[in-house]
């Protein structure tokens, strides 16, 4: 059951497929990211990032403070209609 | 173009809105929210002294006064960028462009999740939805609720449903895994919880402050803590039990417990269903920070304070010319420290835009946050003040390297 | 609307506000002008705002502030409106999204 469970709800991310990635691949928080698409979804990683970081953290040997999940903009997800509006 | 834009409507951001106007600059508040107020609006307690701190009435005073100075408000108004272009800062919402000298972050914080089997199902929210739906929206999240996760808000919220008349099944822990280790162990839920133990005045304290003397003490209270839990305001909380399972079709019906030993671990054939309409969440908080990462400041992870905060000084500036940070951003405290630390900034912002004479008025308003820390009924972390300490000397030492 | 917390010991009584009518999934629903349409669609026992784009899954509201998104819903024609801070209005139309094909996602696993 626990193996199933969500971890990034926008991407439906699993407990299992980070916990593999994680060990497979003994990776960063972004390389985890990046395999697994966990925190890429519409939120933007704002419910999962945290999850994310600690199991890349706690399950690999790097370092909790090394690289952690990264910001970009636009935080909150805008159309392409508004980002090339017209100001006027 | 403002005199100062807050990105913010929470206690932070208007307090520090009401100290720039009155110091005759020009204020405009932004939040994506519908209302003004922030987290402060859901909250509700009873004061030592008998009176009811009330989020509502105390964000309404709050706006009142700075819609009275003249502070504008643009509610409904997400914010998706913020840069520097050379003096200014730009803010991007969806709608326009604006731009400033002086920028506040105030984004206060968001919540995170203990993962649990079935949390996508709908009637599952966070515990803070739960506060919102049925303090501010008077919308009762369901009839019958779990809370998973035992800390200090989610007592605190569990209190504020049974008051609206939501039945709370039971207060439990989360299943260990990799993610919920620290939320899913008995004893450092225990230890955790010490520190609020005024909150409850009931048998979980006298029983706490009793048997917590020492570590072998603290280890007798997880091992003999009662099969049924100890009630807090009439609410089962269930230390020994973790919730494994939520299930149901379309939507919640129940949850799936089992007992677990004081270290977490499940106790085979212990499981047992429990029918609730919904279930909260509570992992706790953790300071929303993303827009103070994409303008560069730099981050350091505090513990104490709840995860990663931006650097800044006790007058909260940042490293960053005109860039300013108030309320739970810096760290996760309660609305009146965040009051508090808006008064400051909204002065820090005043002398930067070239009000004389407010060092001493600066130096008392950070007094009053030391004050108010030291005077605060709900403390998040109980070491918060050893987090403060690191970030200034964090703050020391980046001005140190800076100006060699 | 069993639902609403009518009186409150603390709070007191609701304050009225004035009614309106939507439409969620071409239903017809009453709700208060200006309150969350979340909070209006969970006054009316409406918990499932949408289902998962890939997977079908059903969701409702999570976060109720704004920073999950898994409320969205469509309101008047607009796709990923957060239906827990957007004000109710008079007439609105609101749809919840579904599934949708997922090609690249189909094409990725047999190319790892």
């Amino acid at each position: 059951m626990t193996e199933n469970m969500i971890i990034c709800r926008c991407e439906e991310v699993t407990y299992k497929a980070l916990v593999e990635t994680a060990n497979q691949y003994n990776c960063s928080a972004r390389e985890l990211k990046l395999r697994t698409r966990a925190g890429m979804g519409y939120c933007g990683g704002r419910t999962c990032r945290h999850m994310v970081d600690k199991m890349a953290a706690d399950l690999t040997i790097t370092k909790q403070t090394d690289i952690t999940l990264k910001y970009q903009p636009p935080i909150r997800p805008i159309s392409f209609g508004h980002l090339g509006a017209d100001e006027s | 173009m403002n005199d100062v834009i807050m990105i913010g409507a929470g206690p932070a951001g208007i307090s520090a809105a009401i100290s720039c106007a009155q110091k005759g600059l020009e204020v405009l508040v932004l939040d994506e929210y519908l209302e003004a107020g922030g987290r402060l609006l859901g909250q509700l307690y009873e004061e030592p002294n008998g009176s009811w701190w009330n989020g509502i009435s105390e964000s309404d005073k709050l706006h009142r006064q700075a819609m009275n100075l003249g502070v504008q408000f643009e509610l409904n108004t997400p914010v998706n960028n913020i840069e520097k272009l050379g003096d200014h800062w730009i803010i991007y919402t969806e709608n326009k462009t604006l731009s400033t000298n002086h920028l506040l972050l105030a984004t206060g914080a968001a919540e995170s999740p203990v993962p649990v089997p079935g949390w996508t199902l709908p009637g599952v929210m966070s515990v803070g939805a739960a506060q919102v739906m049925t303090n501010v929206h008077r919308v009762k999240p369901g009839e019958r609720g779990v809370i998973i996760g035992v800390n200090v808000l989610s007592s605190a919220i569990a209190m504020e449903l049974k008051l609206a008349g939501v039945d709370i099944a039971c207060m439990a822990l989360p299943k260990m895994n990799a993610i919920t280790n620290q939320q899913a162990h008995p004893k450092k839920v225990l230890d955790s919880l010490l520190h609020v133990s005024h909150m409850a005045p009931s048998q979980f304290v006298k029983m706490g402050s009793k048997l917590m003397k020492n570590d072998f003490m603290k280890k007798l209270g997880v091992s003999f803590y009662p099969k049924n839990g100890v009630t807090m305001w009439d609410i089962p909380i269930q230390l020994r039990k973790a919730v494994v399972n939520i299930y149901g079709n379309k939507q919640v019906e129940g949850v799936t417990l089992a007992n677990i030993d004081t270290n977490g671990d499940l106790v085979a054939g212990s499981e047992e269903n429990v029918a609730t309409d919904f279930v909260c969440i509570a992992g706790g908080l953790y300071p929303l920070t993303e827009l103070a990462a994409v303008a560069d400041c730099p981050f350091y992870l505090i513990e104490e304070l709840g995860g990663y905060v931006p650097l800044h000084n006790e007058k909260m500036e940042t490293p960053l010319n005109g860039l300013f940070v108030a309320g739970n951003i810096t760290g996760i405290e309660g609305a009146k420290v965040a009051i508090a630390q808006g008064t400051t900034a909204g002065l820090s912002i005043a002398q930067h835009a070239g009000v004389d004479g407010l060092e001493d008025e600066i130096k008392e308003s950070i007094q009053v946050v030391e004050e108010t820390r030291d005077n605060a009924y709900i403390q998040f972390h109980p070491k918060v003040k050893k987090g403060r300490k690191k970030v200034q000397d964090r703050w020391g030492n980046y001005v140190g390297t800076v100006s060699d | 609307m069993s639902r609403r917390v009518v009186d409150h010991p603390v709070l007191g009584s609701l304050n009225e506000k004035e009614p309106v009518s939507f439409t969620f999934n071409e239903k017809k629903y009453c709700g208060m002008k200006g309150e969350p349409i979340a909070a209006a669609l969970l006054a009316n026992d409406v918990r499932t705002l949408r289902h998962h784009e890939e997977k079908d899954t059903p969701r409702g509201i999570y976060c109720n502030i704004g920073h999950c998104f898994e409320c969205r819903v469509t309101v008047d024609g607009k796709q990923g409106v957060r239906s827990c801070l957007t004000p109710l209005e008079e007439g609105m139309v609101i749809e919840s999204g579904g599934q949708l094909p997922t090609p690249v996602r189909d094409w990725r696993s047999s190319h790892e």
